[in-house]
């Protein structure tokens, strides 16, 4: 009997049936899946998501980027996801900015990789 | 509780220390009339110095990148040289104008292709290659180089002018806000995304945007208002305008509320990535001028279409490409220090998704404005005493047009 790869670290198997949704490539998708979820999806994954906050990020903490395992990779994606969701959820009460300029016309030119190493000043990029 | 919860609010006042900038109503026309745009055009914009990069994005030989000017509609190539120098140039091919290079970044070995009929400029510019020579009539190779925009380079910033002959220098361009700005670490700021959106509206209405905030308590009750503009500051006063030539600098005072539940995640995680007051020690005179233990952010502007929003941590560069007296380009770019571990990695995306947010409440109110412009129905504008940095927009506008 084989065991399928863990989705995400010893410890938050609770927060595993977010991962299929809710851990997207990068920060244009999960804009979009944001745009594109009723408030009440939002809520629902933001309400598991907050009070596992402390103890995701005291792991993650100890993660360095550019050297992340595949369980990590997905963990830090739902903690961005969670970043990208919090404003729908403490701000507006809806996926859309209030009276807001349509963020469909905001068009991503450089994004900061999710997962990838990052360089210091003076090291090179 | 200590000293630093009951800070003063800041005075009024602040207009009357610039006593040729006025205190009266202003006429709207410059901003939504064609013919006063295209003196805009050769008066302002064609005259000034545009940032298109950072030179850490070019940091050996050969390396290169391609961006445009809107405005002008100029393609630009920027490479490393074998000798360190920074060259810039019109990225349009000496055959028959394509582009030199199209890609939006690399390393080249020495030459740029054009993928058209396979010319080849080298990293100066030269014409080295034609492809199948003797089918041409004598073209002289030493002559068709890359033309050159003029290009220059401050505190790892890569800058260009539009003009053949630029009429003033970077330096002159910069002046004293260049110089008092000039000490921050800039180049910390390793990490940057970029965005970009076009808006229907006058590129001073872009700039006019982030240049008050007067309007954080009613524009950003839930969003900025709780952190930027808590107790002390219900009118989202300023700390002071500092103004210096046709620049000027916001100093923004905050003091530091209740954060919401995912913001409080992030400040204690990844604190490195967040707008947060203090950590401003030894900073140049230009940034927190006032030297105040309440200051959070400084906007600070270079006239006529670029500025920073400028913390202990981290900037942003807000550009304004005017289009047309009515149609803009606007490119964000912010610039945060870089994460080691996957935890600021988050605190990354949450000011990031933060300071989008928050720009979108302020973009609401762009194009309504712009149409109550067009149809006539705003000639005048009314500016409060924290509104100056407006109110200095306008007259450093009208004066170089009456000049
Ligand atoms: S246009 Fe470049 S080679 Fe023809
Ligand atoms: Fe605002």
């Amino acid at each position: 009997m084989s065991m399928a790869a863990p989705l995400l670290p010893e410890g938050f198997a609770d927060l595993e049936r977010f991962v299929p949704d809710w851990v997207q490539p990068d920060a244009v998708t999960r804009m979009a899946t944001r745009q594109a979820s009723p408030i009440a999806a939002l809520r629902e994954f933001y309400d598991a998501m907050l009070p596992r906050g402390e103890a995701v990020l005291a792991h993650l903490r100890h993660h360095q980027l550019g050297a992340l395992a595949g369980p990590e990779e997905n963990l830090l994606r739902l903690m961005l996801m969670l970043a990208e969701v919090a404003p729908a959820v403490e701000w507006y009460g809806d996926p859309r900015v209030y009276d807001g300029f349509p963020v469909e016309r905001v068009r991503y030119l450089r994004q900061i990789s999710d997962s990838a190493a990052q360089a210091f000043a003076g090291e090179p990029a | 509780m200590n000293e630093m919860a009951t800070p003063p609010v800041p005075d009024i006042g602040i207009t009357a220390h610039y006593p040729e900038i006025g205190t009266g109503p202003v006429d709207t026309a410059i901003y939504h009339e064609p013919a006063i745009y295209a003196k805009e055009m050769d008066a302002i914009l064609r005259r000034s110095w545009y940032m298109i990069g950072r030179v850490e994005q070019i940091a050996r030989a050969g390396d290169f990148f391609t961006t445009d000017l809107p405005t002008f509609g100029y393609e630009i190539l920027v490479c490393r040289a074998r000798d360190g120098k920074v060259n810039a140039f019109h990225n349009v091919c000496t055959h028959r104008g394509n582009v030199a290079e199209h890609r939006s970044e690399g390393h080249s070995a020495g030459l740029f292709t054009c993928r058209f009929h396979g010319w080849s400029f080298d990293l100066e510019g030269d014409l080295k290659r034609i492809r199948d020579e003797e089918g041409f009539f004598g073209c002289d190779k030493a002559k068709m180089g890359l033309r050159r925009i003029a290009c220059g380079v401050w505190q790892g910033f890569i800058f260009v002018c539009p003009e053949e002959e630029p009429s003033q220098t970077l330096e002159e361009w910069l002046g004293e806000q260049g110089a008092d700005t000039a000490d921050y670490p800039w180049s910390q700021c390793t990490q940057s995304y970029q965005w970009e959106c076009e808006i229907a509206c006058n590129w001073k209405l872009v700039n006019d945007s982030p240049a008050e905030v007067h309007h954080i308590p009613v524009l950003h009750p839930n969003s900025a208002a709780p952190t930027m503009m808590a107790s002390g500051n219900p009118m989202g006063r300023l700390l002071d305008v500092r103004i210096r030539g046709n620049h000027r600098t916001n100093s923004h005072y905050s003091v530091q509320a209740e954060p919401k539940p995912v913001q409080k995640l992030a400040y204690f995680h990844a604190s490195a990535a967040q707008n947060v007051a203090g950590g401003a020690r030894g900073y140049p005179p230009g940034i927190n001028a006032t030297r105040s233990p309440f200051w959070t952010v400084d906007l600070i502007m270079f006239f006529p279409t670029l500025s920073f929003t400028l913390s202990a941590g981290m900037y942003t560069a807000h550009q304004v490409w005017p289009l047309g007296p009515n149609r803009s380009l606007y490119r964000q770019r912010v610039f945060v220090k870089p994460a080691g571990t996957a935890a600021e990695r988050f605190g990354q995306e949450n000011t990031m998704v933060e300071f989008r947010d928050v720009v979108m409440e302020d973009f609401s109110t762009l194009e309504r404005i712009q149409r109550a412009l067009d149809s006539g129905q705003i000639r005048e504008f009314h500016y409060h005493d924290h509104e100056l940095a407006l109110r200095h927009q306008h007259h450093v506008v009208t004066r170089i047009l009456a000049a």
